[in-house]
């Protein structure tokens, strides 16, 4: 018997869950609808065609309305099904067919297209965004004309693998009880990852495949949690993952029950457990899933939402998290756009981790940055002290001192322009860049605060970049060399008297967060599901166990020393 | 037929969610309505012709309204633009 070697692919992690099963894909949508012509007597015929597939496809898209997710995504799909109804483009497509005698197919490729051709021409940000809206409402509407429909032949318990998946398509998979979904494209915003976060479906996004040959019936593990793929997975990987799934499961419910309980150990110690966010829509999960506060708010989907680029949008954007996390402070850090989150018209870098981002890339457009950190000041009026500022991507001191004095500046024309604001705004440094850690003791001279950004630091520690397939085995944020840096800068902070957060991927791992505890370090923020399992184990353990937990792991030489010394850590 | 100039007020122009609040607003009308900007006319119960018309804020157009119930079109539909296209929930 031919023995198939795991294979690992790398995407980002969309929505959280272990999903295995075996492979099945979406066979990609259109292709290039060909002129054909028809006879006088098949017209009505093919207007017909043309009727039921606007009808069913309308029923599919008021389907979808239904289904409890966000208030965005009910306004993107109200716009579809404007568009399907839209009364031009039914008569264009019926002129087609009565008067030039083209196919049902044609007509609708001809018809949309003409508009897609509008809108770049209109060359306006925000319609790149709606062109894709539109070329798959045309594909949708050309398949549901086909008398026989792309058969969903996809069973229960399969991992679905698609270049991209349609709102209609993503529907029709979740009654089917999916074991996960992994896209070739897709952003965070994407309707799919949307609905597989709402529905519970693992998910990863951008991960590709091509190079693998892969086929319908494949074994296979995905962790959206990770963004990990593993194709053809060795038994111990499958079992293992099996347990992983299954204890996910028992203790996320269970964990669920302790978001409410206090935050100290057995013994007293406290400790506080804070959010990652991007989204408003995640905003509700700070009091179900025990958040104080936030304590790293992405802005760089502001960014990329060209539209809402403006000062007030800004400022409302804030406000509303502000408003949210109650009494508890919100760390805002500024954009940081760059590497693989590029820009758009920014110029392609062969190194784009190690290139033009966060802070390099705001001091080089200080209107951009002087704009955020004006709406930052405008809203620190309204919740004095709560709001923080965090520069992220620093790698030197001077990076640091530009940012400060580009906010006296913001301070002195909203002073003049009589605004009030917070002149006590915090403004802390991303410790993610070794040479930071490195000398964290002149640098905390010159900030309030630290926040170590666990995943940037361990790709510039160790040299790995955890999209490279090949080395992604190498990524590994529990190597000695990262605890040691996170050491360094905690002993430099308690010198100089700032404190420290951890705000990467590590803090979500409950066996982590208690190393860090143990290190003293007892502010952490992770993604919102991680909190109450992170909290279950904190809350169980007393302080002295994870004192020794972090000295025996900060004495450890070896990788595979450390993993069995927080094994134990991993669940309560 | 009735008519009446105005401006585009949001920050961000009649892109796609402006352009669904006014064809849902317009569509509750039976007046056909149609929209003249820069000697380009589209139908404005056509959200694919709205949004290729890609007005910017500050963008100024001309609401044309014929049929039985053209007045109150026009009202409702110059309210949207006055509002800003927010969602009337």
């Amino acid at each position: 018997m031919k023995e198939y070697q795991p294979k690992i692919l790398s995407g980002k992690p969309a929505a959280q869950g272990i999903g295995i099963g075996t492979v099945w894909i979406l066979p990609d949508e259109n292709k290039a609808i060909r002129p054909e012509k028809i006879k006088k007597n098949e017209i009505e015929k093919h207007i017909k065609k043309f009727e039921s597939a606007r009808e069913y496809l309308t029923i599919e898209y008021e389907k979808i309305k239904n289904i409890p997710a966000d208030y965005e995504l009910a306004e993107i799909i109200d716009a579809q099904i404007q568009t399907l109804n839209d009364p031009e483009v039914k008569l264009s497509i019926e002129k087609k067919i009565r008067v030039d005698y083209y196919t049902v197919e044609y007509a609708i490729f001809s018809t949309f297209n003409e508009y897609i051709q509008l809108l770049q021409a209109a060359n306006a940000k925000w319609a790149n965004e709606r062109m894709i809206d539109v070329v798959s409402i045309r594909d949708e509407m050309i398949e549901a004309t086909w008398e026989k429909k792309k058969d969903f032949d996809v069973k229960e318990g399969q991992v679905v693998f698609a270049t991209d998946i349609s709102p209609t398509n993503m529907v029709k998979l979740s009654h089917i009880k999916i074991s996960g979904i992994v896209m070739k494209k897709g952003g965070f915003t994407s309707h799919a990852v949307i609905l597989s976060q709402s529905l519970g479906i693992p998910c990863v996004i951008n991960a590709n495949w091509d190079r693998l040959s892969l086929k319908k019936g494949y074994d296979v593990i995905i962790d959206g949690s990770t963004g990990q793929v593993i194709l053809w997975p060795s038994w111990k990987q499958s079992e293992e993952y099996r347990k992983r799934r299954l204890d996910g499961l028992v203790r996320y419910e269970k964990a669920l029950e302790w978001a409410q309980k206090a935050n100290r150990t057995t013994c007293g110690y406290p400790f506080v457990l804070r959010a990652n966010v991007e989204f408003l829509e995640e905003l509700p999960r700070l009091e179900s899933h025990g958040a104080k506060g936030i304590g790293l708010l992405r802005t760089e989907t502001l960014l990329f939402e060209a539209e809402e680029f403006d000062v007030n949008q800004q400022v409302n954007f804030y406000r509303n998290v502000a408003k949210a996390s109650k009494n508890e402070s919100v760390t805002i850090r500024l954009f940081d756009a760059g590497g693989d989150k590029i820009l758009e018209n920014s110029d392609f870098e062969s190194n784009p981790f190690l290139g033009w981002r966060g802070v390099r890339m705001l001091l080089d457009k200080k209107d951009l940055l002087k704009n955020q950190l004006e709406a930052i000041y405008r809203v620190s009026g309204e919740f004095p002290g709560k709001l923080k500022i965090l520069i992220p991507m620093v790698s030197r001191l001077e990076e640091i001192l530009a940012v400060k004095k580009l906010c006296k500046t913001v301070q002195r024309v909203l002073s003049k322009k009589s605004v009030h604001f917070d002149e006590g705004v915090k403004i802390g440094v991303m410790v993610e860049v070794p040479s930071i850690a490195l000398t964290a003791g002149r640098i905390a001279k010159h900030c309030d605060f630290f926040s170590i950004g666990t995943n940037d630091l361990t790709q510039y520690t160790l040299a790995v970049d955890r999209g490279n397939e090949r080395i992604s085995y190498l990524f590994d944020s529990f190597h000695p060399a990262i605890w040691k840096l996170i050491k360094m800068t905690k002993d430099a902070a308690d010198r100089h008297g700032i404190p420290v957060a951890i705000c990467g991927e590590m803090a979500s791992k409950p066996e982590a967060a208690a190393c860090f505890l143990g290190m003293g370090i007892n502010d952490l923020s992770m993604n919102t599901a991680s909190l109450p399992a992170v909290k279950s184990v904190l809350c169980s353990h007393a302080r002295n166990e994870m004192e020794k937990l972090s000295a025996d792991v900060l004495k450890s030489e070896a990788l595979k020393e450390i993993h069995e010394l927080l094994e134990p850590w991993r669940a309560i | 037929m009735v008519s009446q100039k105005v401006t585009v007020k949001n920050e961000a122009g009649l892109h796609a969610r402006p352009a669904s609040v006014l064809v849902k607003t317009a569509s509750r009308f039976k007046s056909e309505f149609y929209i003249r900007m820069y000697g380009y006319e589209v139908n404005g119960k056509s959200i694919l012709g709205v949004m290729t018309l890609a007005a910017e804020s500050g963008a100024e157009m001309e609401l044309i309204l014929e049929g039985p119930d053209e007045e109150a079109a026009l009202e409702a539909i110059v309210k949207v633009f006055e509002n800003k296209f927010k969602n009337e929930l």
